[in-house]
């Protein structure tokens, strides 16, 4: 081979190569100052979150955007300012993600946006609860996070054990009336936390609960499990599984012929992926729905749903997902608790985002005392893939399509 | 006991066992011949899912068609691996080192990916797919035996290749006595870039076959390279048998334990079976099939 490079110059150009940003900048470091609002954070944007961490990376940009370039920035308390975006990259680490939000609250600021998941969200919402930072977020619903006594954390979704109550009320309205259920989920907080609350309000509404199996963390194979299905099959089969896993679930489904009459897969079917994967076979798979794109709700920066729509497609070629359309919203909702509170003091602030009940693009948003979405206002509707595309089915007031119900074994559909 | 439900587990473990198998393939090879642990396995076998995803896109190729060109694609980008950063490592450093750098390197192809693909979550589809069967009362996943033909296909292959031909010879003398394979004209630098790059093609042609059985995405290059570690240990270093035996194991352990004790302890059986047999039968169980002659 050729000259080999030797162990100095190696180091000299390491050395250069980190100094570098520093030497030449990386961006102007913008202060809390009086005439800008910072919105710090972290985000899986590496790592096994990366997916939907760049999906409500792009909400927040494009919020953030929007104001500053259509805007002009915002009004608050007779002062204009632009709002920056200062997320940083936790690679879907709690750890360092924790870390991450530490150097942030020592440094200048005070208004974060959550990251995704609940493993990152919980411990990450201690560190700027003991330093009365406020943090609204659109990515964890894990009852714990709501149960500390915390403050100053608010969410998007209704915590994970009142999450279930439109899907209850789904089954029990859907017809021919089901008898049975299991649940399939896997070992980690939301998950399990999701698969408790399903089975609790099924046994509420009188389903018999035949089975909850619980896979390792990663699912690659779910064969056991589906054996199981077979062998006892229940009128609804739910799985409280991440995107990824609810695919792998699903393919082996149909590779198994495991038909069940309904099949709800709460984390999955939202992402157009999923349904150019499944193809045909993906009709009739019923999910929750957080936002839907066919419902117009006004929006005090945008203008309303149809107009946010506009404006992302218009900017952006990333599809757009609820969690996208969600993160825009918790930066709309925390500049209208600014205005509220007539200024950026953290406390006013905070008590203003409390007694917020507003329509945003991503619907209404109103919050639980504790902190997380009211259940019944923000409420996942219920969507169900037809044809390839997304209906709402319930509840039968927004719906856009009929329930498909039961729906044919994977055989059938073609 | 269910005797459906205990053979169709036993029918699933093999199936499952198939995949394991091809995951391993390469892993066993570099292993085997070079010493080396690839941690950027993994990434190979992602980096042929995500070449065979651009394949079907941009010329309509069907994923299983495209295995050769996949194939020879990664041998390229493996072999240059080895030649550059690997060799270099082990002869400054140690065979340690080649740990680190090839760690190194599976963060680097994994960035690459994200760059050039994108972190979302993909799938792969191919019309020559087996369909589902149904035998007594046991059904067989369609798709997931197709991996496992494909495993045995592959497999055999590199064992014609390594007991058949004279470069497989080579590799063989290369990795039992590599100075004396040198006295015999066999150029153990060539070799070990050879079978670092077939190995890579080896992974990158698994990824295909695994990317039509499961969703993917850069970060599950960790769970491949950790299975392909265990299958090895189980079966036995750098023969292609003892990947076959050393993943059907795995892939029984798996569903047997999934379906009897529960579905959430399958990792913790694979890695009691991995201990106990570092314990009883370190070198796996067919041995290390290059053992140092003396």
């Amino acid at each position: 081979m050729g000259k080999e490079i030797s162990r100095r110059s190696a180091l000299g150009g390491m050395a250069a190569a980190v100094a570098a940003p520093t030497v030449f900048g990386s961006g102007s470091a913008w202060a809390q100052s009086g005439s800008t609002i910072k919105f710090g954070g972290s985000l899986g944007m590496s790592g096994r979150y990366a997916e939907t961490g760049l999906n409500i990376r792009q909400g927040y940009e494009t919020a953030i955007k929007f104001i500053n370039e259509q805007k002009g920035g915002v009004e608050i308390g007779g002062k204009k300012y632009r709002v920056e975006l200062a997320i940083v990259d936790d690679a879907s680490d709690p750890a360092r993600a924790t870390s991450l939000i530490q150097r942030q609250v020592d440094g200048d600021v005070s208004f974060f946006l959550g990251s995704y998941g609940s493993n990152i969200v919980l411990p990450c919402a201690g560190i700027t609860e003991a330093a009365g930072k406020l943090t609204v977020q659109v990515g964890a619903s894990a009852d714990q996070i709501f149960q500390q006594g915390y403050r100053n954390i608010f969410g998007f979704f209704p915590r994970a054990s009142r999450a279930w109550v439109t899907s209850i009320e789904f089954f029990k309205s859907i017809t021919p009336k089901p008898k049975s259920v299991s649940i399939i989920a896997t070992n980690d907080a939301f998950s399990k936390a999701n698969a408790q609350a399903a089975a609790a309000g099924c046994k509420e509404i009188g389903l018999q609960v035949l089975d909850v199996l619980e896979l390792p963390e990663q699912v690659s194979d779910a064969s056991s499990a589906l054996a199981t299905i077979r062998a006892k099959t229940p009128d609804i089969l739910i799985t409280t599984t991440v995107d990824q896993n609810s695919l792998v679930i699903v393919r082996q489904m149909i590779a198994t012929d495991t038909s069940v009459p309904l099949l709800y897969q709460f984390l999955g079917p939202q992402l157009p992926m999923y349904r150019e994967s499944l193809g045909a076979k993906a009709t009739g798979v019923i999910m929750q729905l957080p936002w839907d794109a066919q419902i117009d709700s006004k929006d005090p920066i945008f203008g309303s749903t149809k107009a946010y729509i506009e404006y992302y497609n218009k900017n952006n070629t990333r599809a757009l997902s609820y969690h996208t359309v969600g993160a825009s919203a918790c930066i709309t909702t925390y500049v209208e608790a600014m205005r509220t509170a007539g200024g950026l003091d953290p406390a006013k602030v905070r008590n203003a985002l409390a007694a917020t009940n507003m329509s945003t693009a991503f619907g209404p948003v109103k919050f639980s005392p504790d902190g997380d979405g009211d259940a019944i206002v923000m409420g996942a509707k219920i969507g169900q893939v037809q044809s390839g595309k997304v209906q709402v089915v319930y509840p039968t007031d927004v719906k856009t399509a009929d329930l498909i119900y039961p729906t044919p074994a994977w055989a059938k559909k073609s | 006991m269910n005797a459906t439900l205990l053979l169709q587990t036993l029918v699933d473990g093999l199936i499952l066992g198939g995949i394991f198998s091809l995951s391993a393939v390469g892993f066993s090879l570099i292993f085997g011949v070079l010493g080396v642990v690839n941690l950027a396995h993994g990434v190979f076998i992602l980096a042929g899912a995500y070449l065979g995803l651009w394949l079907k896109g941009a010329l309509g190729l069907d994923p299983l068609a495209a295995i050769p060109v996949v194939f020879l694609i990664l041998a390229v980008i493996g072999g240059a691996l080895q030649q550059t950063l690997v060799s270099a490592a082990i002869r400054r450093g140690s065979l340690m080192t080649s740990l680190l750098i090839t760690f190194g390197a599976s963060l680097i192809l994994r960035d690459l990916l994200i760059l050039a693909f994108g972190p979302d979550i993909q799938s792969l589809s191919s019309t020559w797919l087996l369909r589902t069967y149904h035998v007594g009362g046991v059904v067989i996943d369609g798709a997931r035996a197709t991996g496992l033909l494909a495993s045995l296909v592959l497999l055999a292959v590199l064992a014609v290749a390594l007991h058949a031909m004279k470069v497989g010879r080579a590799i063989r003398a290369t990795a039992q006595q590599s100075f004396a394979a040198g006295l015999c004209g066999v150029d153990s630098n060539w070799i070990y870039m050879l079978t670092f790059g077939v190995s890579a093609g080896f992974a990158g042609a698994s990824g295909i076959i695994i990317g039509m059985i499961n969703p993917f995405s850069p970060f599950d290059d960790a769970y491949w390279t950790l299975n392909a570690f265990v299958t090895v240990v189980l079966g036995g270093i750098g023969s292609p048998v003892g990947a076959l035996l050393g993943g059907l194991m795995l892939g029984e352990i798996s569903t047997l334990s999934s379906q009897y004790i529960g579905p959430r302890f399958p990792n913790v059986f694979i890695f009691c079976a991995l201990l106990l047999m570092l314990i009883v039968r370190p070198n796996g169980l067919l041995g290390n099939a290059y053992k140092a002659s003396v």
